[in-house]
């Protein structure tokens, strides 16, 4: 035993002696740096310039959609050995240039090559030109119908979103369940569930911000329209003016000028809100029982995905129940884009199926692709029952021609400025005329 | 001794420890502060490196802004000489620098611009912007592009005469170029910030997060967290005074130097921050070689100090292992001188027992010899002497037997004697002992047979004999008067089909043992008591031979024992089964087929079935003689009979059944009384037609003997008186050295009737033999240990003489050699029966009846 151990010692003693020698040999050699000291760095690679509301997140960012986002850009830089360069832009106040005119005027003279837009502003810039028709992509050929109808401009297909945009009520239900209301179905169960918070002691029952009240108006207005059957004779006669954008509205204002004036809304806060910030705070803190925001604002925990409370998600009230308004945000290519074709690339990749079922997997979102199924939170059921009913409206459309989305936000934002329900309607007269010139 | 061995091995690792710790301390202290002032170093090397980067890029964004301001006057300068500057204005197109160029005649609020519309100065603020080359510079804002921007205004002047202004738009994108591509290799961050609005006027691309703070001033405080309003507070007042500043704080969990570097005199700002990390490059990998070299010196330190604990620990290990081998060795010498002195000890009492236990009969004999002397006159006095004498020669016999034959077995001498034997026999030889023994202590004897399968079995009976009487007479002599001694058989299960596996246990409620004696009951020479100091007599042999003997045979014996509640002795043994078990033979002839058991013991019963099962005949069992009587009673011709009746006897009214059942079953048919009690009640039935008693336990080998016993009980009478005779007249030729055992025996042989011619030795026995006539003597009575020639050798001349007789005359071996192996040897020699001295005349008479009539 004795000898065996002793052996035992020396060998190990042996081995690691000449695992310490190994370690250490390699700090001897060196490599011969030759006579130029510098190391040449490969030229960096082809760029693209993507005009967006976001900035490139690094890995682990906290935002679950940006990363999403950000994957597919990943999926597309890998890929095509392109480098996706951002240019972003966020509104310092309300007296600020918005995201969207700062995007006419990038877009208009040519700033970049990739450019993420709201409906308005894609309608516009393809009126002006200014807009690659996409329906040549790959990509293209698989979006549901409600994509394509949402952005044809002309025959052209400008923009394609990463997600069907499903906007919607976010309900605290533990304080609609201690005042014993039901969720509303229709502008009269609303109003009345709105009188009731506001009797027990919910000072502004509705929180709301610049951008996104027409939402209300869209519900009401267009739900027979998209629902009826008969959309697109309805549609064609608003394009020729036989019909009147405000005669669909006027209720929709109506609505909106009641919960004003009984104070369910607090129009002036409202006015110089921006989207989420503004309400955000009192609906977590239980002060705002009724928010309206979009389908991933419940996933994301940044936003309501983590609530205090029991968080339910339903479409807007109007005379058909519940509507879900549907829009989406969509990515275009500048027409006279220094890396268009880039641009193009870049693109397919990142709207390829697989890069939209990541997309829709990470976000739990409603995807573009026909093809891809999206498993949804249970907040979110009684929006998703809806749509998966098919009843919903649009917030958008580029076979109107007047410009719903923009035009219908800015002529909200005068009501909410103190215009009058008959000015507003004036304002959309006016504009659908302006529109029916074009 | 060895517990101040430890102590001092463990004072010795202490005072090892102390100086191991002290170097360990040292060297930690070295370390540290060589890394502390190497950070130290290092930080400072940071911040100088960074300032001098961000002076760099001061330099060069001040550089551009000299030359666009430079630039711009020369461009006033050829617009002063044009004689329509407004269209050299309208046509201008912009670049990537210039984006816009306007014009505003002096005494005029409106002019014209590169981008078509109406130019005016009102959305510009020139009081923030500073000044570059003399040329007022506006605050950044958003331009018509979308991108953030600013303007120049220069006066455009010809011959002295002011003749306007002109404005060039210039975009902070243009700048982009001359900063650095991935700042810090892409780990730092870096803005410009426009120093009125406190906007992020230019921001790198790729980079950052939304949290990243891209927004302005606040928006980047809250981003990276920077609450202190100390710092806060310090970098308004920089950039209210246009001066730099450098600050530790940390970004996204990293130690980071933060800056906001004034720029052209403080209308701009580079702001950011870059991880020390990222700047100290070099410094992490000083660190980590450090930190390599300090862990390798560690490793090397502690494995130094692990192969010399090793070492110490092995070497006292070996220390102790020598000092406990040391201590083995006194013990087991302190252990051997032990056993050694007990074995002495032993001894010493050993011969005192004998010396006491020999003497004893030797002074009865030589006392009662002296006495015998005396009163020769008085007959009755002579036999009660000679009975004495008789007595306590025996004990001296059985004494000097035990002795041998321990000495014997352990010699390993002893070799064992198999032959056929029946459980039957062995029972009832060691009951015809034990009982006699039992009843005169009044104490109750129980034999018990349960479980055997097989009763012919091979073995050396006479030793099997020996543990029994050994464990049994034991048990009668340390039981007292009227207690209870049980003797079982026990069947177990066989392990293997050609060996019948037996457990003997001998159980008694006496006087027990002790726990210390249980030790050393089989060993050699002990005694539970010393002879000279007890009434109970005996060599202490008894339990070690028994148990010798038990392992001779491959078998176990075990002891349970209590004072005052009584002992069990159990023997395990195996004994294989000869290849003929069963006589059917036998049993054909003596005509029995079924037999009809009286008997309400169920274990009997069970006994009985399996013990005839082989033989092939039907045991019918009833619990009542009634039953049975009626059993006969209702017989008719068309049953079959009963051949055989057993009967047991503590059945009540048993004998009076026996009696009935005689009556009632043809006399032809025997009824035997199965009983381990013989009452003269029972002797006096037995005297009827066929009728016998059956020893208890039930054998069939009993069974068997018994039908014998009474097919052939007309014959006994006639038979012992033949025997009675046998020796009358019969001449034998004696070969005997000692005198008085020849006169002994001649005197024997008189008494009986015969003659004896004795003769000294074996040679003078081979030539008397040879001299005789054929037939002269009946048979040769020949000692084995003679002088000249001893027993075996003559015994051997005998045979080998060319007479018709040498082989048929038969020898009879008498001999004090009394073991198997002896009896075996004169069996070889050619002797026909081995009689042991001393003489039994019974014994001797039973074998010359055995040789002589087989010559007859």
């Amino acid at each position: 035993m004795k000898r065996n151990f002793g052996g035992n010692v020396k060998r190990w003693t042996a081995v690691c002696l000449a695992a310490l020698i190994a370690l250490s040999l390699p700090a001897c050699g060196r490599e011969d740096p030759g006579k130029n000291l510098l190391t040449t760095k490969a030229k960096d690679k082809k760029t693209v310039r993507l005009y967006s509301p976001m900035e490139k997140t690094m890995a682990g960012g906290e935002n679950v959609a940006r990363t999403a986002f950000d994957k597919t850009v990943a999926m597309a830089e890998e890929k095509l050995g392109i480098r996706m360069d951002y240019i972003t832009y966020t509104a310092d106040d309300y007296q600020d240039k918005t995201y969207d005119d700062v995007a006419f005027d990038r877009a208009r003279n040519d700033m970049d090559d990739l450019y993420l837009l709201n409906p308005d502003v894609i309608r516009k810039l393809a009126e002006e030109g200014k807009l690659v028709d996409l329906s040549g992509l790959d990509c293209a050929k698989n979006l549901r119908e409600v994509v394509k109808i949402a952005n044809v401009v002309d025959g052209k297909l400008v923009g394609i979103p990463q997600e069907v945009v499903v906007y919607g009520l976010f309900i605290n239900e533990d304080i609609f369940k201690d005042c014993g209301l039901k969720m509303p179905n229709t502008p009269e169960e609303f109003l009345e569930c709105c009188r009731v918070l506001k009797e027990n002691g919910y000072e502004t029952p509705v929180g709301a911000n610049r951008w996104w009240l027409e939402t209300f108006v869209f519900a009401q207005a267009y739900a027979d329209l998209y629902n009826g059957g008969n959309t697109e004779a309805e549609i064609a006669a608003l394009n020729s003016g036989e019909k009147k954008y405000s005669d669909y509205m006027r209720s929709g204002f109506e609505f909106l000028q009641e919960l004003i004036d009984k104070g369910y809304i607090d129009a002036k806060k409202a006015y110089t809100s921006e989207a989420i910030e503004g309400e955000r705070p009192d609906f977590l803190a239980q002060k705002t029982p009724i928010v309206m925001a979009y389908w991933s604002a419940a996933n994301s925990e940044t936003f309501y995905g983590k609530t205090d409370f029991n968080m339910t998600v339903i479409g807007f009230p109007s005379s058909r129940g519940q509507m879900p308004v549907v829009s989406m945000t969509g990515f275009c290519v500048g027409t006279n884009a220094e890396n268009k074709e880039e641009a193009l690339d870049m693109l397919e990749v990142m709207l390829s199926e697989e890069a939209l079922q990541e997309y829709a997997k990470i976000n739990r979102v409603i995807s573009p692709s026909k093809n891809i199924e999206t498993d949804c939170i249970p907040a979110l059921k009684p929006l998703n029952d809806r749509i998966e009913e098919g009843v919903y409206v649009l917030g958008a459309n580029a076979s109107m021609k007047l410009e719903q989305w923009g035009n219908t936000c800015l002529v909200v934002r005068e009501l909410l400025g103190g215009a009058t329900v008959e000015e507003c309607m004036a304002e959309l007269d006016r504009l659908q005329e302006e529109s029916m010139k074009k | 001794m060895v517990k101040n061995g430890n102590e001092e091995g463990k004072n010795k690792g202490f005072s090892l420890l102390l100086p191991i710790l002290l170097v360990f301390f040292v060297l930690a202290a070295v370390v540290f502060s060589v890394s502390s002032k190497l950070t130290r170093e290092m930080s400072a090397s940071a911040i100088q490196n960074l300032s001098e980067s961000l002076d760099l890029l001061r330099c060069t964004i001040e550089t551009i802004l000299n030359k666009e301001a430079e630039f711009q006057q020369l461009v006033a300068q050829e617009i002063a000489e044009l004689r329509d500057p407004e269209e050299y204005i309208r046509s201008y197109q912009r670049n990537q620098t210039m984006v816009k160029m306007s014009l505003i005649r002096v005494g005029k609020t409106e002019g014209v611009s590169s981008t078509g519309e109406v130019f005016t100065e009102e959305e510009l603020n020139f009081a923030a912007g500073g000044m570059v080359n003399g040329l007022h510079v506006s605050q950044s804002y958003l331009n018509y592009m979308g991108a953030w921007a600013y303007t120049i205004k220069c006066p455009v002047e010809k011959d002295g005469q002011v003749l306007g202004s002109l404005y060039i738009e210039y975009i902070y994108d243009s700048l982009d170029d001359a900063l650095p591509e991935g700042f810090y290799n892409g780990n730092a961050l870096l803005y410009i910030m426009d120093a009125e609005s406190e906007r992020m006027v230019l921001k790198p691309k790729g980079m950052g997060e939304r949290n990243a703070g891209h927004l302005n001033l606040e928006d980047f405080y809250r981003a990276n967290e920077i609450w202190e309003q100390d710092i806060r507070g310090e970098v308004s007042s920089c950039l209210e005074t246009g001066s730099n500043i450098m600050f530790y704080h940390d970004i996204q969990g990293k130690d980071s130097l933060n800056f906001m570097w004034s720029v052209n005199g403080g209308t701009i700002f580079l702001v950011g921050y870059v991880p020390v990390e990222a700047i100290q490059q070099e410094g992490k990998t000083v660190n980590q070689n450090i930190l390599i070299v300090v862990a390798v010196m560690l490793i090397a330190f502690f494995v130094c100090c692990a192969l010399f604990f090793v070492n110490l620990r092995q070497q006292n290990k070996i220390r102790k292992e020598q000092e406990a081998e040391r201590e083995m060795h006194s013990q087991q010498l302190a252990e051997a001188l032990q056993a050694a002195q007990a074995a002495s000890n032993s001894k010493t009492t050993f011969l005192s027992n004998m010396s006491h236990d020999i003497r004893t009969p030797m002074n009865a004999v030589l006392g009662f010899t002296t006495l015998l002397a005396r009163d020769a006159d008085n007959p009755e006095k002579v036999r009660d002497y000679t009975k004495k004498i008789m007595a306590s020669g025996q004990h001296l016999l059985s004494l000097i037997n035990d002795i041998l034959d321990v000495s014997k077995i352990e010699s390993g001498k002893v070799v064992l004697n198999l032959n056929k034997f029946t459980l039957s026999d062995l029972v009832v030889s060691v009951d015809a002992i034990v009982r006699p023994m039992a009843q005169a202590k009044n104490q109750n004897f129980h034999v018990e047979v349960m479980g055997i399968r097989h009763e012919y079995l091979m073995g050396d009976m006479m030793r099997i004999n020996q543990i029994l009487l050994n464990l049994l007479s034991n048990a009668v002599k340390y039981t007292q008067e009227g207690g209870d001694i049980w003797f079982r058989i026990i069947g177990l299960k066989q392990r293997s089909n050609q060996y019948e596996h037996i457990r003997i246990e001998v159980e008694d409620n006496g006087y027990g043992m002790t726990e210390e004696y249980l030790k050393t009951i089989f060993d050699a020479f002990t005694r539970a008591e010393n002879s000279t100091t007890n009434k109970v007599q005996g060599t202490g042999l008894g339990m070690a031979i028994t148990k010798n003997i038990v392992e001779l045979m491959g078998g176990t014996i075990e002891v349970f024992s209590e004072v005052d509640q009584g002992s069990l002795f159990r023997v395990d043994l195996e004994f294989r089964m000869p290849e003929e078990q069963i006589d059917r033979q036998f049993w054909r002839e003596s005509g029995i087929k079924q037999i009809l058991a009286v008997d309400d013991d169920v274990n009997t019963c069970e006994g009985i079935r399996s013990l005839m099962k082989e033989t092939g005949i039907r045991v019918d069992i009833v619990s009542d003689g009634e039953e049975a009587l009626s059993l006969f009673e209702e017989q008719n011709s068309e049953q079959e009979e009963y051949h055989l009746i057993i009967l047991d006897y503590v059945l009540k009214n048993s004998l009076q059944t026996a009696r009935q059942l005689r009556e009632a079953v043809d006399d032809t048919v025997p009824i035997l009384l199965l009983t381990d009690v013989v009452t003269d009640e029972m002797e006096e039935l037995s005297c009827m037609e066929n009728m016998g008693i059956l020893q208890k336990p039930f054998f069939v080998s009993s069974l068997k003997e018994k039908i014998l016993e009474l097919k052939e009980e007309q014959k006994e009478e006639k038979r012992s008186m033949e025997e009675a005779d046998m020796l009358v007249g019969l001449h034998f030729l004696a070969a005997e050295d000692n005198e008085i055992n020849a006169e002994i025996l001649a005197e024997i042989l008189e008494m009986e009737g015969a003659t004896c011619e004795i003769v000294e030795n074996g040679q003078l026995a081979v030539k008397r033999f040879q001299d005789s006539e054929a037939g002269e003597f009946d048979a040769i009575l020949m000692d084995v240990q003679m002088p000249v020639m001893n027993g075996y050798e003559a015994s051997r001349a005998i045979r080998a003489l060319e007479r018709e007789d040498a082989n048929l005359v038969p020898i009879i071996a008498m001999t004090a050699n009394a073991f198997a192996e002896d009896e075996k040897e004169a069996l070889e020699a050619g002797m026909d029966v081995h009689v042991a001295k001393p003489i039994d005349m019974e014994l001797l008479k039973k074998a010359i009846k055995q040789c002589v009539q087989k010559n007859a």
